[in-house]
């Protein structure tokens, strides 16, 4: 048969795809990250800005190249995110300690990295003329259900000997709770919201002031990044593990230094809000980055972990978050073989010893 | 051959076999995902389906409520109280602008321009005009269908024979009863048309403003559910969305049919 004029591009196309495939298919194995805009989490993008890693497929960065990984990014909302885990269609995701555990039921994972945690990153604002927490009784407090922000809420609770029976919390996606009250609708006096909405909420409006935040449970909410076993246990995903914390470390490593700091932090905040630098560096103090491994390893290889655990999945258990607990463990994977969650060190010591 | 009609039961035949390849399809998909994952929540099984729509139904252990019942009656009470305000609204200005120039004047150019105007996408206007309780939901619904509709009563109020008018008019009706008892009745069947393909629109505003600000009702539940990637619980408020729309569809047809049998044959 002839070949048709139409056809011709088309048939050149496929050549093409022919002709590359082999390349594409003998590179490095490819993993892929799934990150959402947060600043410890924009790490990864402002990498991918400094060309330390190259989020496109097929395309290595200097990291890349050192560990023969090929990391790709996928950038998308938070929830997404979670989604795109849960279904398999990512290796891994930035995604907090508690979340972490709903995806971990269907799909054993290990948190190889801590990137931060929140510390006045998440806060309860209420108007002035809410002073205490007994004042707050049966007022409605708008945030997202089942979320970090329900938690820091039912922990601060906790922490007062408040009764979590006489608080009202209802749901509301915090952008629009934080645009509720900076309106100032009449309905809305408190509402519990993370960064870059609690900053923004207390620019805009004078009369509202932060009745309790995070800071009070340091190293509870833990943003991490999370790969799933699997993709783990494939080969490369050592590798890829070793890549993404070595990645993290190097663009710490230009926030910590004065030359670059600045240059890095608004890099850092470029999406994340309209903040100026001054209440970036602000918002870097309320989300605590674990910058070292050393805070990374006090945290994992920590005691307090193990009762921070306990208290969110049975937080996630009461509130319906997670069906069943998930079994935490902690270590290797030889060490704790049945965890559908496990916290390991293991790859931060890999990383950081091949220096 | 183009446009060759097929025996009544045949087309029964393809109409049933295209909802079996649907399932059967989806069948395959969640087999092939829970090979590769045996734990999979995302493409559930029909036994996994079963339980969800259990979680859905039945009686909530915590706070004592049945999810889909306190959501439905929640997202139903916001929908047809917007559309109830949205097709009145319509009504009365589709009227005026139909029957009356100056009226026709001064209405019709912020009209055609906010009937482009997506509500989804100016949700702060709503909180700021409405707030974020329930009349949110009303007043985004209302606007939403309202100029579209009333552009449909205008036009239709334009396409009125004029012989008719003249007709009412030399048998001694007043301006009222030409407008309530001809004009009216000559409207009501394109206005139950239009208020058929506004439903669909009406949901999309709707299931999108409780998922950002809701804390019960369909939008709310579906994305809280997906986040917990309990899609056996996600899949069955799709169906009850499809089939509700589905109900209403076949409603309004049968009531067009019912109250204006002229209709559907001066149509051919």
């Amino acid at each position: 048969m002839k070949s048709h004029p139409v056809l011709a591009p088309f048939v050149a196309c496929l050549a093409a795809f022919l002709a590359s495939a082999p390349e594409v298919f003998s590179g490095p194995p490819s993993f892929s990250l799934a990150w959402s805009e947060y600043p410890s989490w924009s790490v990864f993008g402002v990498a991918h800005g400094l060309q330390l890693i190259d989020g496109r497929e097929g395309k290595l960065g200097k990291i890349e190249s050192k560990w023969n990984v090929d990391i790709v990014l996928k950038e998308a909302e938070y929830d997404p995110c979670l989604t795109m885990y849960g279904a398999a269609q990512c290796d891994a995701v930035c995604i907090t300690n508690m979340d972490a555990l709903n995806p971990a039921l269907s799909r054993p994972s290990a948190v190889i990295l801590p990137t931060s945690t929140s510390l006045g990153g998440d806060a309860l604002i209420t108007v002035d003329s809410i002073k205490n927490v007994q004042q707050l009784r049966g007022k409605k407090v708008l945030g997202l259900s089942k979320s970090v922000s329900e938690y820091c809420f039912v922990r601060n609770l906790e922490l007062l000997g408040e009764n979590e029976k006489d608080h009202n919390f209802s749901n509301m996606d915090p952008g629009a709770a934080a645009m509720a009250m900076q309106q100032k609708q009449p309905d809305v006096a408190a509402i519990v919201v993370w960064n870059p909405f609690v900053l923004e909420t207390l620019n805009r409006r004078k009369d509202v002031h932060v009745l309790f935040d995070s800071s009070s449970i340091p190293n509870e909410i833990v943003d991490t990044v999370t790969v799933a076993q699997a993709s783990l246990d494939k080969p490369g995903g050592k590798e890829f593990a070793c890549a993404v914390i070595e990645t993290y470390y190097a663009v710490n490593h230009s926030l910590a230094d004065p030359a670059t700091a600045d240059d890095t932090l608004v890099a850092l905040g470029e999406k994340f809000s309209h903040l100026d630098l001054a209440s970036m560096k602000k918002v870097v103090q309320q989300t605590k980055f674990y910058s070292t491994p050393d805070a990374a390893r006090a945290l994992i290889a920590g005691k307090d972990l193990r009762g921070v655990m306990h208290k969110v999945v049975d937080f996630c258990v009461k509130h319906e978050i997670v069906a069943k607990a998930p079994e935490v463990g902690y270590g290797t994977k030889a060490e704790a073989p049945g965890a559908a969650l496990r916290f390991d060190p293991s790859y931060i010591e890999a990383a950081t010893a091949a220096k | 051959m183009i446009r060759h009609p097929i025996p009544r039961p045949a087309a029964l035949a393809l109409a049933v076999a295209s909802i079996l390849v649907l399932i059967i399809s989806y069948t395959v998909l969640s087999e092939r995902q829970h090979r590769l994952n045996p734990g999979d929540t995302t493409l559930p099984t029909w036994s996994q389906l079963r339980e969800g729509v259990g979680v859905a139904v039945h009686k909530n252990q915590r706070t004592g409520e049945r999810w889909l019942v306190e959501d439905a009656k929640a997202s139903l009470g916001r929908l047809f109280l917007g559309l109830l305000w949205g097709v009145a609204g319509a009504l009365i200005l589709g009227l005026l602008m139909g029957c009356f120039s100056p009226a026709e004047a001064f209405l019709q150019p912020p009209f055609s321009l906010l009937a482009q105007i997506p509500p989804t996408a100016v949700l702060a206007v709503f909180f700021v005009l409405a707030g974020t309780g329930d009349n949110m939901y009303v007043a985004m619904i209302a606007f939403g269908v309202m100029p579209t509709l009333a552009m449909t009563v205008h036009m239709a109020v334009k396409e009125f024979p004029e012989e008719l008018q003249f007709k009412a008019y030399t048998l001694g009706a007043s301006h009222a009863e030409v407008i309530l008892a001809i004009i009216f009745h000559q409207i009501l069947p394109r206005l139950l048309d239009a208020f058929r393909l506004a439903i669909g629109p009406a949901m999309v505003y709707l299931i999108a403003a409780e998922m950002v600000v809701g804390d019960v009702g369909f939008g709310y539940r579906i994305r809280l559910q997906s986040k917990l990637l309990n899609m056996s619980v996600v899949y069955p408020y799709l169906a009850c969305l499809a089939a509700f729309g589905f109900a209403m569809d076949g409603a309004l047809r049968q009531a067009q049919r019912r109250f204006c049998p002229w209709y559907q044959g001066s149509r051919g």
